[in-house]
């Protein structure tokens, strides 16, 4: 009879997609673990209770964090749309999708590093808006070429229908475009939320510190040798993603397959 | 009237999408150059020859695409694995949610994560201390801040293998290779045949672009080499930042300079990439 490996090993691959998860919440939840001992000496919800005091302004970045991935995931998934349609029907559409490339694929940090003079002129250098705006440039880029797809000869079959029946633009966008481009948007709107939720170095250029994202917080606590905070600022960077992917799958990726 | 909405789009597209990008390249360049900046006083290749002159920047070059590739070439070929022996399982309820969980750990928990095991104070180095293997920290290998990028290695594949997979099992389906495996098998074709001539073609000749597309993704990566890698040769977007954001001012327009070699080198690569297959990302 033939030896079936295959429920072993799906089950140490479970293990391994779950142990980071498990390991950050155990490791938040700890205190004084000293090297050798593999077990921490306190385990207790202490960390967790000092965030509600905000003594660490954990809350206060993880709102931050909030509040500039929303905006950031709202307005380049709008103008990405809105924008794409434009790109995509023009004669020099190949042109114009190569030239979408270059932000998309250059490292945040480096674009930041060299956009910084421009922010610190605009006034946008060290505060939440200049985040905002220098993470839109980065999302904005992927939003159109995720919609690119969608502005295909099927499409415009159908807005020149809506126009034969006398249908205006804006009718054509509210009542025919965007119920049929619905769980794209959908996607789009979590994939940008991502991507700004994600991001560290662009972030620490153009906020100098002062815009104190989770991601930045995370790295703050590292450098303090803090690892529980660490772990805890962690957890909180993990779980709104987690519930998005839940969401994305069972509401949205499900209906669209 | 449609006309207008298409060309205040198009205006929007170069405000956006491409201002940007083309101001950060032209200022850079100018700075690199002497042209502007604190302390520049004009115009100079000075800086341009230091850089070029510098076994720095080149063996962060290799060392960034040394690591890069190996990471990809690791990342490929278990993913390739794993969707081919383990397609069917991947498609049940909970493995099918389960396998997406990887995409919510950013590269900067990833990192963190990778430091928490494998430093010398780490998980396994307390495993290893108590299983009797080792007797003090120092024993324990060397696993981040390494020169063997171990832990870079290690945290890049973590977080590309994943995607991979997912990639691997979609293209799977869409394109049919368990049909097209069938009629080869019909036609006395052996499993070997199969995968080398059939599946794994199949698969690698509709994603290559996006492979490429990581291996760049990987070369410019900043934060995962920031907490992990070591003080020389550092990856390139490490060091471009060190060089711009050092306190010695002179060094900017040095760093500026990499920065250039840098975005002409993916330039270049994405107009090969994308421009004479006319391919976009939406077509793999």
């Amino acid at each position: 009879m033939k030896f079936n490996w295959k429920p072993y090993i799906l089950t140490l691959i479970v293990l391994l997609i779950l142990f980071p998860f498990v390991y950050m919440v155990l490791l938040s939840l700890a205190s004084e673990w000293r090297f050798p001992d593999l077990l921490p000496s306190y385990f207790g919800l202490r960390n967790w209770l000092k965030i509600i005091g905000s003594e660490t302004g954990l809350l206060h970045s993880f709102l931050i964090s909030v509040s500039i991935s929303l905006s950031v995931a709202t307005v380049s998934t709008l103008s990405g749309f809105f924008i794409s349609r434009s790109v995509s029907y023009h004669p020099k559409k190949r042109v114009l999708t190569l030239l979408t490339y270059f932000p998309y694929i250059l490292a945040p940090v480096v674009f930041a590093a060299c956009l910084s003079y421009f922010f610190l002129r605009m006034g946008l250098f060290g505060n939440a808006t200049g985040v905002i705006v220098a993470q839109f440039m980065i999302t904005f880029p992927y939003a159109l070429i995720f919609f690119s797809s969608f502005w295909n000869q099927r499409t415009k079959n159908l807005e020149d229908l809506v126009a034969t029946l006398g249908g205006n633009q804006l009718q054509t966008f509210f009542k025919m475009l965007f119920p049929i481009a619905k769980g794209m948007l959908l996607i789009c709107f979590f994939q940008t939320f991502l991507i700004s939720w994600f991001e560290y170095g662009l972030t620490s250029i153009i906020g100098v510190g002062k815009v104190q994202t989770l991601t930045i917080k995370v790295f703050l606590f590292i450098k303090e040798a803090n690892f529980y905070y660490g772990a805890l600022s962690c957890c909180l960077l993990i779980f709104p993603p987690v519930v998005l992917l839940y969401l994305n799958k069972r509401y949205v990726f499900n209906k669209l397959v | 009237m449609r006309n207008k909405f298409s060309h205040i789009g198009l205006v929007f597209f170069v405000l956006i999408g491409v201002i940007p990008f083309a101001a950060a390249f032209i200022y850079a360049l100018l700075y690199s150059l002497g042209i502007v900046g604190v302390l520049n006083s004009g115009f100079t290749l000075q800086h341009w020859q230091t850089v070029l002159a510098s076994s720095e920047v080149f063996k962060s070059f290799g060392y960034s695409a040394l690591v890069a590739a190996i990471s990809v070439v690791i990342s490929v070929s278990f993913a390739l694995w794993l969707a081919l022996k383990f397609r069917k399982e991947f498609d049940q309820k909970i493995l099918s949610f389960i396998i997406y969980l990887p995409l919510a750990i950013p590269g900067v928990v990833a990192a963190f994560f990778t430091f928490q095991l494998f430093s010398r104070a780490g998980f396994f180095s307390r495993l290893a201390y108590q299983l009797g293997w080792i007797n003090e920290v120092s024993q324990f290998p060397d696993l981040v801040n390494d020169a063997l990028a171990t832990g870079i290695i290690i945290t890049f594949i973590t977080i590309v293998m994943p995607f991979f997979v997912l990639l691997f099992l979609n293209v799977y389906k869409n394109e049919r290779v368990g049909n097209l495996s069938e009629l080869a098998y019909s036609l006395g074709a052996s499993s070997k045949q199969v995968l080398w001539r059939v599946s794994l073609p199949v698969i690698l000749r509709k994603t290559w672009t996006l492979i490429a597309l990581y291996f760049i993704f990987l070369l410019g990566a900043y934060e995962i080499p920031l907490l992990l890698g070591q003080e020389s040769p550092q990856m390139l977007s490490v060091l471009i930042i060190r060089e711009i954001k050092q306190f010695d001012l002179s060094k900017i327009s040095e760093g500026y300079a990499i920065a250039i070699i840098y975005t002409i080198v993916v330039s270049v690569a994405v107009s090969a990439l994308f421009s004479r297959k006319n391919k976009t990302l939406n077509e793999i």
